[in-house]
């Protein structure tokens, strides 16, 4: 498996060292398909390296130089649209971890730009983006009712000039999840750091990240949010955390999180049969960056849609999916 | 487009510098900050350039530095034309609000 | 996977591992004359996969990804593996090269300079290179042309020239039918068939030349030589290249750099001989 390997090297740089050509063929791959190739190229630095791995990894940093960039570039679109309309913007996930300059940030691919407003102000904020030139992704109804109703953000918007992204969540998990964090105290709480942008709080960050991986997720890209949870975890407050996830209904994935994070990037630690399950999932990644063992992958991605809904309405959205010649990659 | 209404004075922000370069009667600037390259010409350049200092500028007070150099025709006219550059300009990120 | 290869193509390395025999098979035939890269580390991995499982053995159907892929990417018969091999290639060094601004051009050299050709799918920026490059050019690539950003040189990247349609017949008589891989006939853009550069060519792949002459060709018109204004020479040139914008400053220094020091002109033509009779002129003319 291949994305051990990657995952040892994000552990032990040094472990390169042994690597032959096919070795590392297989690990530059792995790191590629799980987005992990600037971060790898970060925790490489000053590791001796074959001549032939010196420029990839350096085109990989940057290239994630280029991503936060444009990250905070869009963070600072969207501040701007929003001038005027007294609403806290909190930005996620990648852009949040650059802007604050966070260790979760270096080398980190960054997508679209997440970012978390107070639901009663979704309108204000859907009309003054509108105005600033994003517009809908173009979605065929059912799924844009689908959103609107059940998720925990409005359909994708892109910017018509820039071609980028924005995703606006008033919450941090769909509406239909069995934990129902709480977002207006994430949003009271959050952090001030630059021209009117917030990120949230040391805990909530780290809430966010579990939430997004184990509470929601079906694993894809599950190795790159457990590093970004490895990398936070050491900011925050074991007591204050814990406690910050009781009041978030999310106790249960953060512990499990800590031990993930401490059994795959850290110094080891218990695994219940459970967590061996969900390592194996985010393990399954072959020497040519293939995902492997595609049965438990397809367990995870009906799994992760029975997490958010309600078995029968589980049922109608992967038929209507299906229908539209939809799979699980 | 933002929203401009009672939008009265406009600045430029040092981190917004660009590299500019003239190709025959256009400009190109590359702004770092967003990673783009606009396509500008007259009077977009010098209208930048008086801005250079980085203080607040209201259109009235552009008209007045760029007429000491170039004849811009009848007053209101030109103040408009010169408040909707300046308002694309924000729009691009460039300049902003002050 | 079951079946893979290692190439060397100009400054690019790329593993390309397939879940059939013959496209690899095809590759290591056609790419015999380059270097053996089997065992280095490659810059890019490409992957020729199922579609599904079924789809290995019934009515096979090729997905092309990598390192580099298209979610959407539309599969592919197993009877033009070998093009779907190099569009794996190609869609890493679009999606994936970060060392040179890439052109979507092509590209000839002479006496230690480069003319440099650009324009759509169609446009006969393909033939001609092909055709030049057995006339006393030296060949150094049909799809992509790498502007070196701190010297202002273009590198070779000599993949085997994609031919298509009538341009088949018309090379295949210039250059024998033994520099030529099967016909892919039928393809989403008509019958194709490659074409084996020169072995000098590919020797050289390593040898760049400063650019001296930009043309803009189209096939299928009336004679005709037109100036183009820099602003849109630097238009058409930054829609032709795909990594542009992820290059930041270094790509708008050394492509304003180009603009404004290489001569560029847009022709038409009607044949292939009449552009060639064009492009000597305006190499005396201008470069």
């Amino acid at each position: 498996m291949s994305a051990v390997l990657l995952v040892r090297t994000l552990r032990d740089p040094a472990s390169v060292g042994v690597l032959d050509a096919d070795g590392w063929n297989r690990l530059l791959a792995a790191a590629r398909a799980e987005r992990l190739i600037g971060t790898l190229a970060y925790r490489l630095e000053g590791v001796a390296l074959p001549d032939a791995v010196r420029p990839i990894l350096g085109d990989a940093r940057r290239d994630s130089g280029r991503e936060a960039q444009q990250a905070l570039w869009e963070a600072d679109r969207a501040a701007q649209a929003l001038r005027g309309l007294d609403v806290k913007l909190v930005l996620l996930k990648g852009a949040a971890y650059v802007a604050a300059d966070l260790r979760a940030g270096q080398g980190r691919f960054i997508g679209d730009l997440d970012i978390l407003v107070p639901r009663d102000a979704m309108p204000a904020v859907e009309a003054a983006l509108i105005v600033a030139g994003w517009e809908w992704v173009k979605e065929d109804p059912y799924d844009d009712a689908y959103y609107r109703q059940w998720m925990h953000e409005l359909p994708p918007m892109i910017h018509v000039d820039r071609d980028r992204m924005i995703d606006v969540h008033h919450t941090i998990l769909p509406l239909t999840a069995r934990q129902t964090p709480d977002a207006t105290a994430m949003i009271a709480d959050a952090v001030h750091i630059i021209d009117g942008l917030y990120i949230l709080s040391v805990e909530d960050r780290i809430v966010h990240s579990v939430a997004h991986m184990l509470a929601d997720g079906d694993m894809q890209g599950g190795l790159r949010n457990l590093w970004d949870i490895y990398c936070l975890l050491p900011d925050a407050d074991p007591a204050a955390l814990a406690a910050r996830a009781t009041r978030h209904g999310v106790a249960a994935h953060v512990r499990q999180a800590r031990r993930l994070a401490g059994a795959v990037y850290g110094a080891g630690a218990r695994l219940t049969l459970w967590d061996r399950l969900v390592r194996a999932r985010l393990l399954a990644r072959d020497g040519w960056g293939r995902e492997s063992r595609k049965l438990l992958v397809f367990a995870f991605f009906v799994r992760s849609h029975w997490l958010r809904m309600p078995p029968l309405m589980l049922a109608r959205h992967l038929l209507t999916k299906w229908r539209k010649g939809h799979r699980p990659q | 487009m933002p929203d401009l209404d009672g939008v009265t004075a406009y600045r430029r922000d040092e981190a917004d510098a660009v590299a500019t370069c003239v190709l025959d009667d256009l400009t190109l600037l590359y702004h770092h900050r967003s990673g783009q390259t606009h396509m500008v010409i007259s009077p977009v350049p010098e209208i930048l350039e008086r801005m250079a200092d980085g203080a607040p500028v209201t259109v009235q007070a552009m008209h007045d530095r760029l007429a000491r150099d170039y004849d811009l025709g009848p007053v209101d006219d030109a103040v408009v034309e010169i408040g909707v550059h300046l308002d694309a300009l924000v729009a691009l990120g460039l300049v902003r609000p002050a | 996977m079951k079946h893979a290869i290692t190439l060397r193509i100009g400054p690019a390395t790329f593993r390309i591992g397939s879940a059939w025999r013959q496209p690899i098979a095809d590759l290591a035939r056609l790419y015999a004359a380059y270097p053996d890269m089997g065992g280095a580390i490659a810059d890019f991995t490409v992957r020729l996969q199922p579609t599904s499982l079924a789809r290995r053995w019934v009515r096979p159907s090729i997905f092309i990804t990598g390192d580099h892929g298209l979610a959407d990417a539309a599969p592919m018969s197993l009877a033009h593996g070998l093009l779907a091999a190099e569009m794996g290639m190609n869609l890493q060094m679009a999606l994936g090269w970060r060392r040179h601004l890439l052109l979507h051009a092509s590209s000839v050299e002479k006496d230690g300079r480069v003319l440099v050709m650009t324009g759509e799918s169609g446009s006969g920026k393909s033939t001609l290179a092909a055709l030049l490059g057995e006339r006393g050019w030296r060949f150094m690539g049909d799809e992509f042309a790498l502007l070196d950003m701190d010297s202002g040189a273009i590198l070779p990247f000599p993949r085997l020239v994609s031919l298509k349609n009538r341009a088949i017949e018309v090379v295949t008589q210039a250059v024998g039918d033994a520099r030529m891989g099967p016909l892919l006939a039928a393809t989403a853009k008509g019958d194709i068939r490659h074409m084996v550069p020169r072995t000098d060519a590919v020797a050289r792949m390593g040898d760049g030349g400063m650019p001296a002459l930009l043309l803009f060709p189209r096939f299928g018109h009336d004679a005709a030589v037109r100036p183009l204004g820099q602003g849109e020479i630097f238009m058409r040139l930054t829609q032709a290249s795909t990594n542009y914008v992820a290059l930041g400053e270094a790509a708008f220094t050394a492509l304003t750099r180009f603009v404004a020091h290489v001569p560029a002109r847009a022709i038409d033509f009607p044949t292939g001989d009449d552009a060639i009779a064009m492009v000597d002129r305006l190499w005396e003319e201008l470069a």
